[in-house]
């Protein structure tokens, strides 16, 4: 390592300008700007907690509060298990097997926004191929995002038709990193199929899966398009996600208090989210230096 | 003979994966091939023709390219673009500072960068938006692109490559009499071009998949960006739909470009990152 008095600032200095201007700035703004409400002239007044003691006394937060936890607690696991069975599949090298993975992250391409007009068409009760193709197959055509009960689903299935992918080139690369005698010891010792994945592979895994784990659930509940874009949080507040709830608040409602108490919870719990993958990363530097 | 078999097996998964995750979007390039009274004619009923359109053309593709699309394409490309160009130069001098050398608040400076990656972009929008109204920004390229371009990951992605770089090096250039801003364009920028590709593909898709904070700092028409513009047409009364499928196809042609052609850098370079 290298000393100098001044050079290591200077080259940092543009990127920490951009990131405290844009970064930290806002996430100070919000958290100041939920102490203060709008009164009828339009000033700001100091209002202290009101703004939180509102939102908890309003049974639509917690409808929201509830739909975005078990929009977590199932999409998350789910999008793992995908991610993981994709990348056990194309993790041997064989036959074609650069074309199937450039394919599963093919859908990588196609923006969250673009994701969701696409899919609401595709699955549009009418319309849509994939009602066009049940109903060609004997079954009963499905209303999807039209359904209170099957909205929320159809938004965790398309999510993960999009974030499988990308999710799969971590995890693959995690098995790729395994040392092969390992897999060979394991052959050696008769372990395979289930006993050895749940034994062998699992156990090394632990590290790109908590990886995922904790960075898609940072994602995922930030998730905004598909529910601007396809459901306004309907049919009857089935998807009404936080930050939806948020956009709703600062732009539909113009409640710019409610908006700041609602951003600021948000980054509450990303930044615990994010102490939780520091974990991850800061032991990781600390045996390499 | 049962290893045959879970190839076989494995292969069928493959397949089948493979079409749920391609179909749609061979539907929608397809769709945007088709006359524009064609597009719905047989998607509701399934048959031959739901998959391989009859009759061809690129009625559409004018279309889109005639209405407000074509600027909204110029616009995400301007957008992405100034914003890889911006970003790779400024993270990579952070990324640098933090590989070479030794100073005080190091560790804690490295902390908030790491800490700023790992909170997604989309948690700050509102917040971003009400500092943007203070100082005036809304509504310009500015605010699309200013906020982007310092960004965590990326300094992290050059810190991890330029920490590979021996220091003996750097030693021969110092005593050469070279200073550090000539070392580091001079040597270590040279050296660095897949780490560069790798980093300039990922900034690209992050812009160009940019919906939420385009949608929100940008009101006008005129500066729309292409994800935004095709939703706004979109939810305006009577979707002009081949317009719609049309202008998505180009969407997504054009964030397939620096995938196919930077695959093999990305996957391979995420890797090595991922599983530090």
């Amino acid at each position: 390592m290298f000393r100098h008095p001044w050079a290591p600032y200077a080259f940092i200095a543009p990127a920490f300008i951009g990131l405290f201007v844009f970064r930290f700035i806002p996430i100070g703004l919000s958290g100041f700007g939920s102490f203060f409400s709008e009164n009828l002239r339009g000033d700001m007044v100091f209002v202290g907690l009101k703004n939180y003691a509102e939102l908890m006394d309003d049974p639509s937060f917690w409808n929201t509060m509830r739909v975005t936890l078990i929009f977590n607690l199932i999409i998350n696991p789910f999008q793992i298990c995908c991610a993981l069975a994709l990348a056990m599949l194309v993790r041997r090298p064989s036959k074609f097997i650069d074309v199937f993975r450039l394919g599963f992250i093919m859908p990588m391409t196609v923006s969250i926004a673009l994701t969701s007009i696409i899919w609401s068409i595709l699955l549009d009760p009418t319309l849509g191929p994939v009602n066009g193709l049940l109903r060609w197959g004997g079954f009963q055509s499905q209303p999807f995002f039209r359904s209170e009960h099957q909205a929320l689903e159809t938004l965790i299935l398309v999510a993960t038709w999009k974030g499988a992918g990308y999710w799969m080139i971590f995890l693959l690369s995690g098995l790729l990193a395994i040392p092969r005698e390992i897999d060979d010891s394991a052959l050696i010792d008769g372990a395979t199929g289930i006993r050895k994945f749940i034994s062998i592979t699992l156990p090394l895994m632990k590290r790109p899966l908590a990886f995922v784990l904790v960075a898609d659930t940072a994602a995922n509940f930030l998730l905004f398009a598909p529910v601007y874009i396809i459901t306004n949080g309907g049919p009857n507040g089935a998807t009404q996600l936080l930050m939806f709830e948020a956009y709703q608040a600062a732009f539909a409602y113009i409640n710019h208090g409610r908006s700041m108490a609602i951003s600021t919870i948000i980054l509450g719990v990303v930044l615990l989210i994010a102490m939780f993958e520091l974990r991850l990363f800061i032991p990781a530097e600390e045996e390499q230096s | 003979m049962s290893n045959r078999l879970s190839e076989g097996l494995r292969y069928t998964l493959l397949v089948i994966i493979a079409v749920i995750l391609l179909t749609p979007i061979y539907w929608l390039v397809m769709s945007s091939l088709r006359p524009a009274d064609h597009i719905f004619r047989f998607s509701g009923n399934f048959s031959i023709e739901t998959l391989i359109p009859f009759a061809f053309t690129l009625d559409n593709y004018s279309q889109a390219l005639q209405s407000n699309v074509g600027r909204a394409l110029f616009n995400s490309l301007f957008v992405s673009l100034t914003t890889v160009i911006c970003g790779v130069f400024v993270n990579s001098l952070a990324g640098f500072a933090f590989a070479v050398f030794d100073f005080r608040f190091k560790k804690l400076l490295f902390v908030l960068i790491l800490l700023s990656f790992m909170m997604p972009f989309e948690s700050i929008v509102i917040p971003l938006y009400t500092l943007m109204r203070t100082i005036g920004w809304t509504d310009t390229y500015a605010a699309l692109i200013m906020p982007e371009v310092a960004g965590g990951l990326i300094i992290f992605l050059f810190y991890q490559f330029f920490r590979g770089i021996p220091r003996e090096i750097y030693e021969a250039a110092r005593m050469d009499g070279a200073n550090w801003w000539q070392i580091y364009y001079k040597m270590t920028m040279p050296l660095s071009g897949p780490t560069i590709a790798t980093a300039s593909l990922m900034i690209f898709i992050h812009q160009w998949d940019a919906f939420f904070w385009p949608l929100v700092a940008t009101s006008s028409e005129r500066l729309a960006v292409i994800q935004v513009a095709i939703a706004r047409n979109m939810t305006m009364e009577q979707a002009n739909w081949g317009a719609f499928f049309a202008s998505a196809s180009l969407a997504v042609l054009v964030a397939m470009v620096p995938f196919f052609w930077l695959q093999r850098h990305y996957v391979k370079i995420v890797i090595t990152n991922a599983d530090r």
